[in-house]
């Protein structure tokens, strides 16, 4: 017990992290129409660190990443019960406003989907539903969102274009764009390279290592060297379960649990 | 040397059937373009025949034919504008009631719905679209024609016409342009364009909303994931992402329905009111060029039958035109879109 404690609460290793999680993630149970996915999950996830979460397919990796910005709510008979607060809140309150925990969470995801307009609308689009700006802010949020995205200088002639004539690597960073352009604290990322080429995928990692010192980052991932390169924590989760969760290093090094051991040397998964 | 033998067999064969293959392949290849072709001969066929059965028409009254609103059999006069009127201002009406409802029901089918209500309702719109016109204009004339005449079309004269009953007009008759025009009428009976657009739009709801629900539902779920990850309601996902990108199909399914009220013939006969007379007020009857043809063509004769064929012409040329605007409409919000 005192040790599944310590496990599931790396910042009580490390000093620096010592302030109050950005996420608490407190006994959360998750319920597909019956189907029992999550189990009992509790974690702490740091502000301002990259925290990924692996696990073979069907482990519940995406599930636990979609409860955080309860994108789950948009189809039926799907449950979460348990607590996560942000910031000292509980986000699955129903009380706490869609509205205002996706300008704080923003998601991207597995492929990347640009909406069917411009590359600019796309960025714009998001903002507008949160902000009234006037043109000259617009575009000045725009660019530095493009920009943060590392996308700026690649797009700057072609704003007013459609975004699907970019390649999928620019789609996915367009689709990053669109997400930090809300200013959340916290973005989600769900296997955001999975369907890139190798350059393409090493842009997202290096960008992901420049966007956390602004943005708590939580990426799901079924790569383990991407897990092991960008995170500084990583979870591992088996069947619905949390095995095991502690900095990146000592998850790769020194596993503290025989499952964790057994899923990073390709044993199993 | 049996080997050779067989290989020189197998070579044979590969022959042969290569050559039937290719014999096949240009056999189906006919076959497909007979069946394509059968429908541009059929189109050219019949815009052709009205044209050659309308040519005495044309001939006799020239361009004054599409711009005279004179219908008169007694005198052998023939003017095609009042049926050509009737035939697009109830299209449009229909339209304007139609589309936004079979929006609504489209939305409401595969964004909204729980999943048990979604196939009984879908399928009852189905059934909806296969119901004979002959009994919508049934219902039309006995059943909505006279509660409209009772009911609504008192509250429309006396609040927004022109003529009202006690002849004192209202703020919006006198204050607004056209809408006094519009709605200011001396007929006591039902049936009018109004009417008849209202009929119309209750006809093509089911394609309409039907064609819209099937395409919706191509919608790749996590296009409309990402935009509610950002914060969108329903309403913006549907509005601002599934139209735009199921544009052409939905622009393709309104007009499935335009085509099939501009052609609509027994429910309008029913309730339109047969006047060849032009008038701007949607609560007057008027006429429109599919129950022209129907209402006087078995008595026709001579230059009446003429008159009659080139109005056939007429509603291919304004279903062309239609179909033109429409392919406009598509390619200005393409260029909007950056395409």
């Amino acid at each position: 017990m005192t040790d599944s404690a310590l496990a599931t609460n790396p910042a009580s290793e490390t000093a620096a992290s010592a302030a109050a999680p950005k996420l608490a993630v407190r006994d959360l149970h998750f319920y597909y129409s019956g189907f029992h996915a999550l189990k009992g999950i509790d974690m702490d996830i740091p502000e301002k660190q990259v925290t990924a979460i692996i696990g073979p397919s069907g482990c519940g990796k995406s599930t636990l990443l979609r409860v955080f910005n309860r994108i789950y709510a948009i189809y039926p008979k799907l449950e979460a019960k348990g607590s996560i607060e942000l910031d000292g809140e509980n986000i699955l309150d129903p009380g706490y406003s869609l509205n205002r925990l996706r300008s704080k969470v923003g998601m991207v995801f597995q492929k990347p989907v640009p909406f069917p307009m411009t590359i600019f609308e796309n960025v714009a689009y998001g903002i507008r539903h949160h902000e009234k700006l006037s043109k000259a802010n617009m575009e000045g949020r725009v660019e530095q969102a493009l920009r943060s995205a590392a996308l700026w200088d690649e797009v700057k002639d072609k704003l007013r274009q459609n975004a699907l004539g970019l390649s999928g690597g620019q789609q996915q960073r367009l689709c990053i764009a669109r997400a930090i352009a809300l200013k959340p604290e916290v973005l989600l990322l769900d296997e955001p390279t999975s369907a890139l080429d190798p350059i393409a995928t090493s842009r997202i990692e290096q960008l992901v290592e420049e966007l956390k010192s602004q943005f708590t980052i939580v990426i799901v991932t079924h790569n383990m060297q991407q897990a092991a390169r960008v995170s500084d924590l990583t979870a591992f989760m088996y069947l619905g379960e949390l095995i095991e969760f502690d900095r990146t290093e000592r998850i790769f090094t020194k596993p503290g649990k025989k499952q964790t051991e057994d899923y990073i040397t390709g044993r199993f998964g | 040397m049996p080997a050779t033998e067989a290989s020189i067999m197998s070579t044979d064969i590969l022959e042969q059937r290569s050559r039937r293959d290719a014999r096949n392949e240009r056999l189906f290849r006919w076959l497909l373009k007979g069946c394509a072709l059968i429908v541009l001969a059929s189109l050219l066929g019949a815009a052709g025949a009205t044209l050659w059965g309308g040519r005495d028409a044309f001939g006799t009254f020239g361009w004054h034919f599409l711009v005279s609103s004179e219908w008169d059999p007694g005198n052998d006069v023939y003017g095609a504008m009042v049926p050509v009127y009737g035939t697009v201002a109830t299209s449009f009406i229909a339209l304007l009631i139609a589309v936004p409802i079979s929006f609504g029901i489209a939305v409401y089918l595969s964004e909204v719905a729980p999943t048990w209500l979604r196939t009984p309702v879908s399928s009852a719109i189905e059934l909806l679209a296969g119901i004979p016109s002959i009994i919508y204009g049934m219902w039309g004339l006995f059943v909505f024609a006279p509660f409209f005449a009772d009911h609504v079309k008192p509250w429309l004269t006396s609040n927004l016409g022109n003529k009202p009953d006690d002849g004192k007009l209202s703020w919006v008759a006198e204050h607004v342009p056209f809408v006094g025009k519009l709605f200011g009428s001396d007929y006591p009976f039902g049936a009018s364009i109004l009417v008849a657009g209202i009929v119309l739009a209750i006809m093509i709801i089911p394609f309409i909303s039907s064609v819209m629900r099937e395409v919706f539902q191509t919608v790749p779920t996590r296009l409309k994931e990402s935009a509610y990850a950002l914060g969108s309601s329903t309403w913006e996902v549907s509005w601002d992402i599934v139209l735009p990108y199921t544009r052409s199909a939905v622009i393709g399914g309104i007009f499935l329905g335009l085509g099939r009220a501009l052609g609509e013939t027994m429910a309008v006969t029913f309730v339109l009111g047969n006047a060849m007379h032009l008038s701007a007020s949607l609560l007057d009857p008027g006429a429109s060029i599919a129950s022209t043809i129907a209402n006087q063509f078995s008595e026709a004769a001579g230059l009446q039958k003429s008159a009659l064929m080139a109005l056939a012409f007429l509603l291919f040329v304004v279903t062309f035109i239609v179909l033109l605007i429409a392919r406009l409409m598509l390619r200005r919000l393409a260029s909007k879109e950056g395409r």
